[in-house]
């Protein structure tokens, strides 16, 4: 039995769980049976106290579905009258998402929100001024899940968990179990849930769907490579080759030669997910879930065999691209692909979100969408072994997954938690998922097509998108967010930091400043500065709690 | 303004002069003009080769404009820019310029060349190194994200341009004039204000144009010391940086409306500026 | 007399302190916390969300002193102020007189060459990834027009030079303006002399203007090399310090270390190393302009 029935085994029980047609303790029963274990199960199945008292709608809540009457009756006394909430957000995107839906809690509710909008550049420094400096301004932040370990540094943590409020039926309703597990892992820490659903970010391989299902194009590979054409890549090496083809000729029809992959490698500007991103399914695999440091000391992994045969392929691309994409800015390496100049390209869904405006794209309805392609042989970095797979493909979180927490400081919890849960009420969640604009992607279930959730097709239509590219975009989506070998993010202390280390690196190499070996030592040896600079031992107990 | 040098050039000389000012105001023109070209492409028109005209290379739009202008945000940023510059500037002026009248006239335990320098230094650190320290003082005194605490670190630190330029200029008004003064029973502050200072005008308006400019420009301190209320321009465009990297046509649009107030204020005070400081060279 | 001048005198003693101190105690009171701060963070190890979790010598001052980060960066930072001073200050001089000799028309020219001190650093560095870039901007697209293709983004020292044509295109305009006030005061009958002595323009200029502008200049000079040491918007704005950390100014490495990831014990010991270093470079060059002039 592949992993891949399992997938779909677990799908479909998963989907007769929603629908209400099997019970929590059958559903956890069976899904043992397929190999998962009981406690993730039972995370995912917390008995929901709303689950059978829910309305669909209510004038009272017209904001929010599904609504309880718990809520409808606490609204009604506009409990928040007179009450005034703070949150910090960054500027644009996703904090216009948040933006959007403050005037409608306010109706609702009679409170008044603050937005403080902030650069992305001062936002972790105005987060953790404004609260280890006591001044405590701030009910809510937005933050990026990369800054969660800094939160747990102190002996009270600087959040505070979201159970207590989960609870109670008259906050709006929003099921956590709806989270997608990898997906979820970001807003806990330590098993307790404490952030409130809004942003959930992978990366993803989209291409060029109908340049891939050209016969001409295929037969053309095929000549030139002796085997049919990979579509889509599942391999890395189909992946070079296909990079490879599809550089340096007109294959778009448009007077200039093109390109097979484009990346937005600039450093200090999140370039550096391509790398963690394509670099996982050689060292995570199923016999080994450590790509960042070994749990016995804390040693990095980082310049292991693995990571540096990843890092050798992945300079290779580099000749698939203008010599400039290493440079580029996330917009940027979007734009060779919506101008129609790239056929492939591995980051976030804002890549199909953003082809779907005429304005900007060229491609919109030709975007295909799948996993980022595996290996056939992955490095076990803690025994020190190369192991041989058919196909080990491998799942991320990679991104910011931008979303709300709550301040320890503040003083108007209850008030802040119902906004918070007001967003990621289904009605509103699925506003921001579809609303390319507020840079949110789809996190829960509910927000994929069946059989997983329960959005259709005529919902994305009505909001731009066109129908191929969004089944294709969900489709891929989800693959790669529930990949059973998922690459895990690293939630401790310090993780920008370390980020950063391994980003400038990079940058180096792909600049030819560096030599990949050089690199990854260099990053592993300043890895382990900085960990002794947090405290070793601490950095190891929060290092192994994070996998729990 | 010197016209007998002008008047007696030859046609030659004309030329040349001529053409170095236009190559000098076409080369200051460029990036103006290639920021508002920008301003009005979709982003993926930003990138595209050759395209350089509207309407001929490409479809203008006016999208990012309209996001800025109805961006409310936009709007108190500007106000929060002219107000903490033309706070600094009032400021300073006020604790730089009488400073800079004493180290020019009298003498002091420490040499006044020491204590020039020494207020020059307070621009010599990079501002990312004092600024946690500086929201830390600025907790303790209850004015993160406010105008008055941003115009009170900006002042610290542009003291400097006061106190180093106006000191050169006060050592250039003629002593013989306030002598006069004295003679004629002026008291020393009553030479300072009624004598010294009308006679340096073009001087304060050196000074201010530099530390109004200076403070219209200052962004890390505004992103980092404010987050709402207070936030200045300077710092509203360094968030054209987000999630999804840089809006470069919106960044184009903030070079353009970010430069108008200023210049507009230096349009009507820049004919003090030829009007001369001699800086100690020439005693009329 | 005696009795006036003495009173005189001892006025004189209060009246100057009372100029002076203001700005003397405002800069103390202000700078005086933060400084003992950051000395103090300089021998200190510093966790976001601990504090202070101990005291470590010079173990910070160590770390950076052999930190080849460190040193690149203050080296990047050498040769982009050694490049851009002299040549903004020449380009300045030379605009601000060809300004003031009063042809039909200056007053325009001094508005619009003015214009660049105005406009905000930030905004300019964005502006130029799209002027430098090799896809579509203008710089490459012009140059394109001559057969010259050069990566300006993608390679540290292409990177260097687009950041250095930005901070000439954006400061010039400050030694101008300084220089334009200094010549404005030159007198007419300088001129006429001038004249029946040199041969042509560039001789007035050099050995009348410049002369009379020098003490102007040397104050231009000072600030601008003061400013230039702790470049920030321009450069990190156009590469954020890239590749790798090959085009990272001093200010960029100190605002990541500091900003980014609150590690307050090397910043705040990268911040002094810098201070002193400074120091020691302006102190000497102003004690240098001051002998030459008195």
């Amino acid at each position: 039995m592949t992993d891949h029935d399992n997938a779909d085994k677990f799908a479909q029980l998963a989907h007769a769980f929603m629908r209400g047609r099997m019970g929590r303790r059958e559903f956890i029963i069976k899904g043992m049976q397929l190999g998962l274990s009981a406690a993730v199960l039972t995370r995912l199945t917390r008995p929901s106290w709303a689950a059978g008292k829910l309305m669909d709608s209510a004038p009272e809540a017209k904001y929010e579905s599904p609504v309880t009457q718990e809520r409808v009756d606490f609204l009604k006394t506009k409990p928040y009258k007179g009450t005034t909430i703070n949150v910090m957000v960054l500027k644009a995107t996703v904090g216009d998402g948040l933006k959007y839906h403050v005037p409608h809690w306010e109706e609702e509710t009679g409170g008044k929100i603050n937005v403080a909008e902030v650069p992305i550049e001062t936002l972790h420094q105005q987060i953790f001024s404004d609260l280890a400096s006591g001044l405590g301004k701030y009910d809510a932040y937005m933050t990026g899940a990369w800054y969660y370990g800094d939160f747990f540094v102190p002996k009270t943590p600087y959040i505070v968990e979201i159970d207590k409020f989960l609870g109670d039926p008259k906050h709006p309703y929003w099921d956590p179990s709806q989270f997608l597990p990898a997906m979820r892992r970001l807003y806990e820490w330590g098993g307790k849930l404490y952030g409130v659903l809004f942003d959930a970010d992978a990366q993803t391989l989209y291409y060029r769907k109908d340049i891939f299902d050209n016969s001409d194009v295929q037969a053309k590979f095929k000549a030139k490579y002796g085997y049919d054409f990979p579509n889509p890549p599942k391999l890395m090496k189909e992946l070079h080759d296909a990079a490879e083809f599809f550089t340096g000729w007109d294959w778009n029809g448009d007077g200039t030669n093109c390109y097979g992959l484009a990346l937005h490698a600039k450093v200090n500007e999140q370039g550096f997910f391509h790398f963690l991103s394509l670099s996982a399914p050689y060292v995570i695999s199923p016999d080994n879930k450590y790509y960042f440091f070994n749990p016995d000391k804390m040693q990095p992994l980082i310049n292991s065999e693995g990571h540096l045969r990843a890092l050798e392929d992945y300079v290779k691309l580099l000749a698939d691209g203008p010599r400039e994409e290493i440079a580029w800015t996330l917009g940027q390496g979007w734009n060779l692909f919506l101008a129609g100049h790239s056929a492939m390209e591995p980051t976030w869904g804002d890549l199909p979100t953003l082809a779907q405006d005429p304005k900007t794209s060229k491609v919109q309805g030709k975007i295909g969408a799948a996993g980022i392609p595996g290996t056939t042989e992955a490095f076990n970095p803690i025994s020190g072994e190369w192991k041989k797979y058919d196909l080990n493909q491998v799942g991320n979180t990679n991104g910011g997954s931008w979303h709300c927490v709550i301040s320890r400081l503040s003083k108007k919890q209850e008030a802040t938690y119902d906004f918070l849960a007001f967003m990621a009420n289904k009605k509103n969640a699925f506003f921001n998922a579809t609303n390319g604009w507020t840079g949110v992607q789809p996190g829960m279930k509910f927000e994929y097509l069946p059989p997983v959730g329960t959005a259709t097709l005529a919902e994305f239509k009505a909001q731009g998108w066109n129908t191929d590219d969004v089944t294709e975009y969900l489709k891929g989506y989800y693959s790669v967010v529930s990949a059973p070998v998922t690459e895990q993010y690293l939630r401790i202390p310090g993780t920008a930091e370390y980020w950063h280390e391994l980003d400038v690196n990079v940058s180096a190499v792909l600049g030819g400043q560096m030599k990949p070996k050089d690199a990854l030592d260099a990053t592993a040896a300043a890895w382990d500065k900085i960990t002794d600079r947090y405290g070793r031992d601490k950095q190891k107990a929060l290092y192994e709690a994070s996998f729990a | 303004m010197i016209n007998v040098l002008w008047l007696r050039s030859s046609l030659w000389s004309r030329v040349v002069v001529y053409f170095l000012l236009i190559s000098a105001v076409v080369f200051t023109l460029l990036p103006f003009l290639w920021a508002a070209v920008n301003s009005i492409k979709t982003s993926a028109d930003t990138f595209l080769p050759g395209a350089v005209i509207p309407f001929v290379n490409f479809q203008p739009t006016l999208d990012s404009w309209r996001g800025v202008l109805e961006d409310p945000q936009v709007e108190n940023a500007f106000v929060s820019s002219m107000v903490v510059s033309l706070g600094t500037t009032i400021f300073g002026l006020i604790l730089g310029v009488p400073a800079a009248y004493a180290l020019a006239r009298f003498r002091f335990p420490i040499g006044s060349n020491d204590i020039a320098l020494w207020f020059l230094s307070q621009r010599v650190l990079p501002p990312a190194v004092v600024l946690v320290p500086f929201y830390l003082l600025l907790v303790h005194l209850r004015l993160i994200d406010t105008w008055t605490g941003l115009i009170f670190c900006n002042s610290t630190f542009n003291l400097a341009f006061a106190v180093v330029i106006m000191r050169d200029i006060f050592r250039d008004v003629s002593t013989e004039i306030e002598d006069a003064a004295k003679v004629e029973g002026a008291r020393p502050w009553q030479v300072f204000w009624k004598v010294s200072l009308p006679l340096s005008v073009d001087g304060l308006v050196v000074t201010s144009v530099l530390i109004f400019a200076f403070t219209w420009n200052e962004a890390l301190f505004s992103a980092a010391l404010t987050s709402q209320s207070a936030t200045t321009f300077s710092a509203l465009v360094l968030a054209s940086r987000s999630t999804r990297g840089v809006d470069f046509n919106v960044a184009s649009v903030n070079t353009l409306i970010g430069v108008l107030p200023p210049v507009i204020l230096y349009f009507f005070v820049q004919r003090y500026l030829a009007r001369g400081l001699s800086f100690g060279a020439v005693k009329g | 007399m005696a009795a006036v001048a003495v009173r005189r005198r001892e006025y004189g003693a209060v009246f100057k302190y009372v100029l002076l101190l203001p700005a003397v105690i405002w800069v103390i009171a202000f700078t005086f916390l933060p400084l003992i701060s950051v000395i103090q963070y300089s021998f200190a190890n510093y966790v976001l969300g601990e504090g202070i979790t101990g005291y470590v010598g010079f173990a910070n001052y160590e770390n950076v002193l052999t930190d080849h980060r460190f040193w690149h960066s203050i080296m990047v930072t050498a040769i982009y102020v050694v490049v851009t001073v002299p040549v903004e200050v020449v380009l300045g001089f030379l605009a601000a007189w060809l300004v003031s000799l009063g042809a039909p028309g200056s007053r325009g020219f001094r508005t619009i060459i003015g214009m660049p001190l105005f406009a905000l650093e930030v905004a300019i560095g964005y502006l130029g990834v799209t002027m430098f870039s090799s896809q579509g901007g203008v710089v490459a697209v012009v140059l394109g027009l001559i057969g010259i293709h050069i990566p300006w983004l993608s390679t540290p020292a292409g990177g260097i030079s687009a950041a250095i044509i930005l901070d000439i295109w954006r400061w010039t305009s400050f030694v101008f303006l300084i220089v334009l006030a200094a010549l404005g005061s030159i007198p007419s009958d300088l001129y006429d002399a001038a004249i029946l002595d040199a041969k042509n323009h560039w001789q007035v200029m050099w050995r009348i203007g410049l002369p009379l502008a020098w003490p102007v200049t040397t104050i231009a000079i000072l600030l601008r090399i003061v400013e230039c040491l702790k470049v920030f918007a321009i450069p990190y704005a156009l590469t954020t310090g890239g590749p790798g950390a090959s085009t990272e100014v001093f200010s960029a490495t100190d605002y990541l270390t500091t900003i980014q990831f609150f590690d307050f014990g090397k910043g705040s010991a990268m911040g002094i190393v810098f201070l002193i270093m400074v120091a020691v470079i302006i102190t000497v060059f102003f004690r240098q302009m001051r002998k030459a002039l008195d």
